[in-house]
């Protein structure tokens, strides 16, 4: 059975022509359930979550929302030592949540005010505050907190067969539409090394400046980022249960060690999170999804890392499933932005089969700006999604524009001419064709560089010989290749220009300015980050608009026709 | 246990504590403590009365025979299974959830690895349960079957995610830490 078959007709009754209309719209395929607060199968608003409280002896915390130090367990010590500002917290404990709230909606009150109160928040009064917001008013709340000033996007950028080509070329397309990172991972995860390499070489071909992570397990993706194969890493995930934590091996401060190891090396890592994991996996201790979501958001906040990718991410399906669920999915970005974090917000899994509920989940990010409004926006189609398929994905290029120039708002990408389209797609599969034959892997040939000039999947290219890549794999983690050798290979075959793309993004490594919370690169690899594109909003007037050159660029489309020759188009 | 299921009933006949096989090439197929009773289905309404004629049509084909055993204390697949494989005479098991998840499994890897997993029970239908059967047969036979082509489909998140859960969270209620795992007997009646 697919997910597109339609349901087994159930009821005895003839249904009505109308009925059969309704049965055979994409929103009955899916999948639909009933709270079970008790289990943890609940949103964002369940009896069973604790009521908030915070004690302080010496110096230290030592109740937390209901639970004395001795019964702690080790989430409840890591936030209680690391995330919680003990001078504060009992002061802001004190403060009504609906005062909280209102803050947070209100223009008047300024960013600085309410993150500076959130720090002495504990989990459980963080989520009564946010349960007396609509998602309107959670909207208004992302817009103020978010940490950078400019909205960007990211995207995914992967193939069902792990080819190199396709990644590099599609990376390249990814990056002159907009996204300021790309992201890739593996069906064969030996791949890996070519096709972070392709990401990475395609990427800098598309825009100088994009950065670039291959979502592994954690020792290979530490080791490509620190040999410089790949610029950021994003999948470091964290769960809101001891339970769930230790099913995986790990616990917060192991988490906390992996993220410093990436800062020693001033890579950009952020953790990831999101509603529905823990009673995915069972172990949700009674608690709502949203809930044991603000755990992981202050434990993110205690260890360090200056972002985090959340929005329910993986187990969208869970909280999409039950009542409040993408309420609660807002929430859980307003938090993230609202503790001081980056947030990479979501909206990178196959959410539903209706067009009108992929867009309804897409609004409470795309309206307000987040950091990255899609933390995985499907760049290839998404069959060739190895995240297992996006919210958004190429198909839905101009439906995104189109919002974004109806809204006025920037979702961080634009129109591109055909003509540009096609000479970087052709340049990245060249770029990549001469890496390639500097670091003698196996060849790509000029019919492979063609294919991926006008491809859509991976369909439309010539398959590899898949051993053979996984040999040269292999010989690119043995020899210990890393960024610099890419950048020397680019600038012998006479790619000099994204040589010196790739070498600045390398550089940043030795200034640290990618550690700066939420940044990115211009263009003219200037950092935008926290520190220098600090959010303003103050209400209307303030904050990031769409306007000047910027919308000059969105208000172009594939089809528009012209004011002053209505027999012609814009181009 | 008796349980309806369209035109075929699954009942489980108790026969005794499940022990340890001697026959070198037998199959234990150990069930998870929701499958057959309470539940009837899997997560795509494949019954479990079908579900468990193709594994033993599956194993019976390739000349190979199949004993059943039923869990208690455990609703992790990979520790169903692999307890499974402990038990059995080859050391292959086929281990199952009542939402249909599956995996094969052998006595001497490690709980976590398998021969073979097929974790989207939405994708399992009849004719991949006999395919599962007819290879956990030839691994038991020592011989090295091309594994069943797994299946993916990435509108089954939204589909079904959450009912997995729910379903999960209910097995998990099944667990029964002071029953100890039995050998069952599958008896399958035609009900037309």
């Amino acid at each position: 059975m697919t997910a597109v078959e339609p349901r087994p007709q159930t009821s005895e009754v003839r249904p009505s022509k109308r009925t059969e209309v309704l049965e055979n719209r994409p929103v009955n395929l899916d999948g639909f359930v009933e709270e079970w607060p008790e289990k943890g199968l609940v949103a964002m608003e369940s009896d069973f979550d604790p009521q908030p409280s915070v004690r302080v002896e010496d110096g230290r915390i030592v109740e937390l929302d209901g639970r004395t130090r001795d019964r702690f367990d080790f989430m409840d010590t890591f936030i209680a030592d690391h995330a919680i500002d003990v001078d504060t917290c009992e002061a802001a404990m004190a403060t009504p949540s609906v005062e909280i709230a209102r803050m947070l909606v209100d223009p008047r009150a300024s960013r600085a005010d309410v993150v500076a109160l959130g720090r002495g928040l504990t989990p459980a009064k963080i989520l009564d505050v946010v349960k007396l917001m609509n998602v309107v008013e959670i909207m208004m709340g992302i817009q103020k907190t978010r940490s950078r000033r400019t909205p960007a996007n990211q995207a995914h950028s992967t193939s069902a067969k792990d080819n190199p080509i396709q990644v590099a070329a599609d990376a390249a397309e990814g990056a002159v539409r907009g996204f300021a990172e790309l992201e890739t991972t593996l069906g064969v995860v030996r791949y890996a090394p070519l096709v972070a390499i392709g990401l990475q070489v395609g990427g800098q071909v598309g825009r100088g400046g994009v950065l670039t992570q291959c979502a592994l397990e954690e020792a290979t993706e530490l080791d490509l980022g620190m040999r410089g194969i790949t610029a950021y890493a994003e999948t470091i995930s964290i769960y809101g249960t001891e339970s769930v934590f230790v099913d995986g091996d790990d616990t917060p401060w192991s988490k906390a060690f992996l993220a410093s190891a990436y800062a020693s090396r001033g890579i950009k890592m952020r953790f990831t999170s999101g509603t529905g994991s823990e009673v995915q996996m069972g172990n949700a201790e009674g608690r709502s999804m949203l809930y044991l979501e603000i755990r992981c958001i202050l434990m993110a906040k205690g260890a360090g890392v200056q972002g985090l990718q959340n929005g329910s991410i993986s187990c969208i399906g869970v909280p999409g499933a039950v009542p409040g669920g993408i309420r609660a999915v807002a929430a859980e970005n307003l938090v993230a932005s609202w503790m001081d974090l980056e947030c990479a917000s979501g909206n990178d899994q196959s959410f539903s089969h209706s067009a009108m509920r992929r867009t309804s989940r897409l609004l409470p990010q795309m309206l307000p700006g987040t950091d990255f409004v899609c933390s995985g926006y499907s760049a290839v189609p998404n069959k060739d999604n190895m995240f297992a398929g996006s919210n958004l994905d190429t198909e839905d290029y101009d439906d995104w524009n189109t919002i974004q120039r109806d809204m006025q708002v920037d979702g961080g990408l634009r129109h591109v001419r055909e003509d540009v389209i096609l000479q970087v797609r052709n340049k990245a599969a060249r770029a990549l064709q001469a890496v390639f034959a500097e670091l003698d892997l196996p060849a790509i040939t000029d019919e492979e560089v063609e294919a991926a000039t006008y491809a859509d999947s991976s369909d439309d290219y010539p398959d590899r010989d898949v051993l053979a890549d996984l040999e040269g794999a292999r010989s690119v983690m043995e020899r210990g290749v890393t960024g610099l050798d890419l950048v020397k290979a680019l600038e012998r075959s006479g790619f000099g220009d994204v040589a010196e793309n790739y070498l600045q993004v390398l550089r940043q490594r030795v200034s640290g300015d990618l550690l700066q919370t939420a940044a990115i690169f211009t263009g003219d690899f200037v950092p935008l980050a926290a520190i220098n594109d600090a959010n303003d909003y103050a209400g209307p007037g303030t904050g990031y608009r769409l306007t000047g050159e910027r919308w000059e660029q969105l208000k172009k489309l594939r089809h528009v026709t012209s004011a002053e020759n209505p027999e012609e188009e814009v181009v | 246990m008796t349980t309806a299921t369209g035109t075929r009933t699954l009942s489980l006949r108790e026969t005794g504590p499940a022990e340890r096989g001697t026959r070198p090439e037998e199959v234990v197929i150990a069930l998870s403590p929701a499958f057959g009773d309470p539940f009837t289905k899997t997560i795509v309404d494949v019954p479990h009365a079908e579900v468990i004629r193709q594994l033993l049509a599956g194993v019976e084909e390739q000349g190979g025979v199949a004993r059943l055993i039923k869990v208690y204390r455990t609703a992790d697949l990979a520790a169903i299974a692999h307890f499974g494989a402990k038990l059995s005479g080859s050391g292959i098991a086929v281990g199952i959830l009542a939402r249909g998840t599956t995996v094969i499994h052998q006595r001497d890897l490690a709980r976590l690895s398998n021969l073979e997993l097929f974790p989207q029970a939405p994708l399992l239908d009849a004719e991949v349960f006999r395919m599962i059967g007819a290879n956990a047969a030839q691994y038991a036979q020592s011989r090295s079957p091309r594994p069943v082509p797994t299946r993916n489909d990435q509108m089954a998140r939204p589909r079904w995610q959450a009912k997995a859960a729910l379903l999960h969270l209910k097995e998990f209620e099944c667990i029964d830490h002071a029953r100890a795992a039995v050998e069952v007997e599958p008896v399958i009646t035609r009900v037309d």
